[in-house]
Parts: C-alpha cells; sequence; structure tokens
C-alpha cells in the first residue's frame, strides 16, 4: 500500500466514525430535503423527486438549490438513486 | 525500504508524541481534576491508539515501526531499567498484540484490515481495540504484578485513549480540509 493509499484509508475509518456519530454536517436545506424524505418514505419504501418537491419542509427551496442539495445526499450516501428503471426515485437511508 | 522507513518514522513519532501528551499534558491535569485517584496509570491513553490504527493500517510491519517508539517511551520511563526482563517483556506485549489479534481474527474469517473495494468498520477497529485493551492490560499486570485497580485504569485509558485519538484524526483532517489550498 502507497502512502496516499494509507492516507485515504485512514480517512475512510473516521469518514464511517463520522456517519455513526452524526458529525457529518448536513446544510440547512440538506437536512430539510432529508426530513421530507424520511418522511414520505414511510408510506412508500421509494421517494418521488415530485412528493419531495411539494413537501412543506422543501417548498420554499429554489428548483437549483433543491437539486444541488439532493445531489450532495446522494452523494453523502443519505439517499440513493432507485434500481428501477424509473429515475428521479430515491431510497432514503439511516445516517450510520 | 524506503516505505519501511516512511512507516517506522510515522509510528514511532506517533507513538512518542502521543506518550509525550498523555503524560506531560493530560496526566498532570488528571492529578488536579482526581487527586483522591490513586493509580498512576493514565485515564486517556492515547498511545493505545496508535498501538491500534498502526497494527490495522500495516499489519505485521507495525511490530517494527513501533517498535523504536515503545521502546523510547519505555527508556524515558524507566531509565536503564528498560533492559530488565519484565520491561522488555511488556515491550513485546505492547507491540505484538494488536497485529496478533487482527491476524487472528483474519484467520478465522473476520479480516478488518484495510481493502480498498469495501468501506472500512470503525466500530469493528474499536471492538479490536477494546479487545486487545483486555489483553495488554492483563498481560502487563500480570508481567508487573499490579494491584487491580491498575489493570482497570490501564483499561479505561487504552479504550477513551483509542476514541479520543480517532476523534482527534477525525477534526484534524477536517481542519486540514478547510485550508485553503
Amino acid at each position: 500500500m502507497t502512502e496516499i493509499s494509507k492516507l485515504t484509508e485512514l480517512r475512510k475509518l473516521m469518514q464511517s466514525m463520522e456517519r455513526t456519530l452524526g458529525l457529518e454536517k448536513l446544510s440547512p436545506v440538506e437536512r430539510d430535503i432529508y426530513y421530507a424524505a424520511e418522511e414520505l418514505s414511510k408510506s412508500t419504501q421509494e421517494v418521488r423527486t415530485f412528493g419531495l418537491i411539494e413537501h412543506t419542509l422543501v417548498q420554499s427551496i429554489s428548483r437549483p438549490t433543491f437539486f444541488r442539495a439532493l445531489k450532495s445526499l446522494v452523494e453523502k450516501g443519505y439517499l440513493s438513486q432507485s434500481g428501477s428503471a424509473n429515475r428521479g426515485r430515491y431510497i432514503v437511508h439511516a445516517p450510520r | 525500504m524506503r516505505g519501511w522507513a516512511t512507516d517506522t518514522l510515522a509510528a514511532s513519532l506517533a507513538y512518542v508524541l502521543a506518550s509525550i501528551l498523555t503524560f506531560a499534558v493530560l496526566m498532570p491535569m488528571q492529578n488536579v481534576f482526581f487527586p483522591e485517584y490513586p493509580s498512576r496509570a493514565s485515564l486517556l491513553f492515547l498511545p493505545h491508539g496508535v498501538r491500534v490504527l498502526s497494527a490495522w493500517l500495516l499489519g505485521w510491519r507495525a511490530v517494527f515501526a513501533l517498535l523504536p517508539g515503545v521502546f523510547i517511551v519505555f527508556a524515558y520511563l524507566a531509565g536503564t531499567d528498560v533492559f530488565l526482563p519484565t520491561r522488555l517483556l511488556a515491550i513485546a506485549v505492547a507491540v505484538l498484540t494488536v497485529p496478533a489479534v487482527f491476524y487472528l481474527l483474519k484467520a478465522v474469517g473476520w479480516d478488518l484490515f484495510p481493502n480498498p473495494n469495501r468501506k472500512p468498520c470503525w466500530i469493528c477497529v474499536m471492538g479490536v481495540g477494546i479487545a486487545t485493551s483486555f489483553l495488554v492490560s492483563g498481560l502487563t499486570n500480570l508481567v508487573f504484578g499490579s494491584a487491580t485497580v491498575e489493570y482497570i485504569a490501564f483499561l479505561i485509558g487504552d479504550i477513551s485513549g483509542l476514541f479520543f485519538l480517532m476523534l482527534g484524526l477525525y477534526f484534524a483532517f477536517r481542519f486540514a480540509d478547510r485550508r485553503p489550498g
């Protein structure tokens, strides 16, 4: 293992710790979207972008900010795109 | 060869620095806040964290990478007594136990070593840290014949030391990320 990959593995370990301890910082918009998605996921397993946009917590957020935050939540692992062919559906994951 | 030298320098330096922080900063604070505490062991023993993370990252190479650092710290604390058989045995326990546990777990099918294709499990690494703390504390107390209070203090110190070292490392990475350039 090279020095860089050792550092990468160490960072990955810290990242897994960050998730479990809830140290990862979500922006207020990301948090609102996540809470909305979590609420919607209680009735249906998958959450639709359309349903999210209409949620009271998310309504006031502009479209570009909403999609940026949605992408960030996917990157951080809080949401993942559904494996089904229909795009715009997400699965909510609990912070690990 | 250069990789070995870098690993040895980094691991031993981390061990010495963690020990200095423990003995020169944390222990005097412990004596101020818990003056009635009977044991001379640290309740926040950061070097155990260095031992665990080095073994996780370097495997059996951690034994040789940590040896100079562990020897320096023992020599600083014990002076020429570092060459007594009990001290040498304690040094061996300090450097061998954690990698041995990681390899033992690997042998029984639970490979926790870093792998680019999977996410590391910090709780598992903490688990190994706790298990090895029991072993290291038990074996060290056996070597030195210490009292039970020392054994419990070693345990608390090792476990909290590992956790806070990882937490410190996490914030260090976050701080480094925030720096421009």
